[in-house]
């Protein structure tokens, strides 16, 4: 079969960043939250059941107050490791919020 | 009294670098243990991005083990064993033999970057490290474990690494390749970028979609819980890339990238590749192996290697070629030689797993579907003794020590076997990329004696396939069977008869 190895370098360059979560109560509120929190994003949503990726493009705050509000309890954004099953782009992890982004625009 | 935000102590309890005063600098931090040259002297400045303190770290861990422990004891009575596909059982077996103790052997390699990175968030960092990997080796032995009843071939769990059968070297050669003979910094790109940012995401998220869609949820929970821990330690690599980077050292993490993610690709490609190909139920399968190395591996990683500073690797357009074929010509030898794995193998085969297969790779009747025909009419003539059996040992890779395999069958014949001669001796390669690893440092691979080399020095004893299987230490009630024990080929004997 022709592979064209072009589309990969396609497939490659984008700059969407973000979380990969698995399923459950916390991963839906993460979805709400990141609505909220990064309003002018066009967020990107793949549900493959054991896990949802969540993204968009260059850069996404995900605030720990945003998901308390949307999950209706206390919500430290540490608890997002349980759920955390890796991301796209880079983390940056702060005390009332984490950042995913890149450094380079492609 | 008002708490204190973690960012407002957290370098203050991390840095935890002194002046030696009773033994120099050089014995405390040996060159050949740490691999950090002075040009890479600023370790104050190294910050990682994934901040985790311990009180957190205990907190968390806990909520992940109550989640996987109590989803493994509602589902302890839903008999998903007894009534799951016979090839899924496989995969299972396979997981179970393959990644325990290599997560025991992960652990050590965390522990070295504990002790002998220069850098204070290395080191704290790999210590959260070394702790997750212990929790994944506990964890996964002991799930795989309750199979025991069921099967011998579940005792491979804690058998696998201690035998010479030859996935299990093949596996143990890359694992001590990566983890636990390179210096702190090979080891963090090794292991911590190029393995666990990349290639575990098929095994512990790939997998447990794959497992949720096949109605394992106590598998999936399991792996996918096993990931969220790798999702932080493994953030170790990135940023000492980025300091090596700045310090002119870019050649040498790139060498060390290109090197980690072929030996992956090779090792997982097989076992990852061939399970999600082949051995996951085709009704309920629903993205290709393929696919998921495109949503993970190019789409995910490759981007994030070309954001810390490094390129794709020199073999990135074979690669790419590569990942919509090995897992087809190696299935075809695992399946061959299933009485060498501790698991049955399934042949994956039947009128709709062949449509499917075709649906996502086109050409595979073409190539590898023609050497499925001639087995599915050996099969069908139950000439299985005489024409589907080893008889011999398979040829392996000198460095991958996986059957040499690369290249296409059938329409468009490429098979090929790579050689090198070294200080008098002939080496045998899967490809160009393997006899390149081998090549950047022949005296740390020259030694290592493939399993045909051990059969030619008389080491396997006596030298039939029964001796192989014995040096293998595969018992009676352990050697690999047909999956389905043939079953499989009435979906071709019945659709000839109704044509």
């Amino acid at each position: 079969m022709g592979v064209d190895v072009s589309t990969y370098d396609e497939l490659v360059n984008n700059n969407r960043v973000g979380p990969v979560l698995t399923g459950g109560p916390v991963a839906r509120a993460v979805v709400e939250a990141v609505e909220i929190d990064n309003p002018d994003k066009e967020i990107l949503i793949d549900d493959k059941g054991a896990y949802i990726r969540i993204e968009c493009d260059g850069e996404m705050i995900i605030r720990q107050e945003t998901i308390s509000d949307v999950l209706g309890r206390d919500f430290e954004i540490q608890e997002l490791e349980i759920y955390l099953g890796s991301f796209s782009g880079r983390i940056e992890s702060h005390d009332d919020y984490v950042r995913f982004y890149f450094e380079k625009n492609v | 009294m008002a708490k204190l935000k973690r960012s407002d102590w957290y370098d203050f309890t991390r840095d935890t670098n002194w002046t030696p005063k009773y033994v120099s600098e050089e014995e405390l931090f040996p060159q050949q243990m740490c691999g950090m040259t002075d040009a890479m002297d600023d370790w104050n400045s190294y910050d990682e991005p994934y901040k985790q303190t311990y009180t957190d770290y205990v907190k968390v861990q806990r909520e992940k083990d109550a989640g996987a422990y109590s989803v493994r004891a509602v589902l302890e009575r839903s008999k998903m064993w007894d009534n799951a596909p016979a090839p899924w059982r496989s995969v299972l077996i396979q997981h179970y033999g393959a990644i325990p103790l290599a997560e025991y052997a992960a652990c050590t390699a965390e522990a070295h970057m504990t002790r002998f990175s220069k850098a204070p968030g290395m080191r704290n960092m790999a210590t959260f490290g070394c702790l997750d990997e212990m929790r994944h080796g506990q964890m996964q032995a002991y799930f795989g474990h309750e199979h025991v009843s069921k099967t011998r071939q579940a005792d491979w769990g804690w058998k696998a690494y201690h035998t010479n059968e030859w996935a299990s070297i093949a596996s143990r050669h890359f694992f001590d390749d990566m983890m636990t003979t390179r210096s702190a910094v090979e080891t963090a790109i090794g292991l911590t970028f190029a393995f666990e940012t990349g290639f575990t995401n098929l095994q512990f998220l790939a997998l447990a979609a794959e497992a949720g869609d096949a109605g394992d949820h106590t598998f999936a929970s399991l792996i996918s819980s096993v990931q969220t821990d790798e999702a932080r330690h493994a953030q170790i690599g990135g940023p000492l890339i980025r300091h090596m980077v700045e310090a002119g050292e870019t050649e040498r993490a790139q060498k060390m990238l290109d090197i980690g993610l072929w030996r992956a690709w090779k090792l997982f490609g097989t076992l990852t590749g061939a399970s999600m190909d082949y051995m996951a139920p085709v009704e309920l399968r629903k993205h290709s192996f393929k696919e998921f190395m495109e949503e993970w591996i190019v789409g995910q990683f490759e981007r994030q290697i070309i954001d810390v500073g490094l390129q794709k690797p020199w073999y990135w357009e074979h690669w790419m070629k590569d990942i919509g074929e090995w897992q087809h010509s190696v299935q075809i030898g695992l399946w061959f030689w299933r009485p060498t794995v501790w698991w049955d193998h399934a042949a994956g085969m039947g009128p709709a797993e062949r449509d499917w297969l075709e649906e996502k790779y086109p050409g595979w009747n073409d190539k590898w579907g023609k050497v499925w025909d001639v087995i599915i009419r050996n099969v069908a003539a139950g000439e299985i003794e005489e024409k589907v059996m080893p008889k011999t040992l398979p040829m392996v890779c000198n460095m991958c020590q996986i059957p040499i395999a690369s290249g296409n069958p059938g329409g468009e014949w490429s098979v090929k076997d790579y050689q090198l001669e070294q200080d008098g001796r002939l080496y045998h390669f899967c490809s160009e990329q393997c006899r390149w690893v081998f090549e950047q440092e022949p005296a740390r691979y020259q030694g290592h004696l493939d399993l045909n080399d051990r059969f030619l020095a008389g080491e396997i004893q006596p030298p039939t396939l029964e001796g192989a299987l014995q040096y293998m230490g595969l018992a009676p009630g352990e050697i690999g069977d047909d999956a389905e024990r043939y079953e499989w080929i009435k979906k071709f004997t019945r659709q000839e008869k109704v044509a």
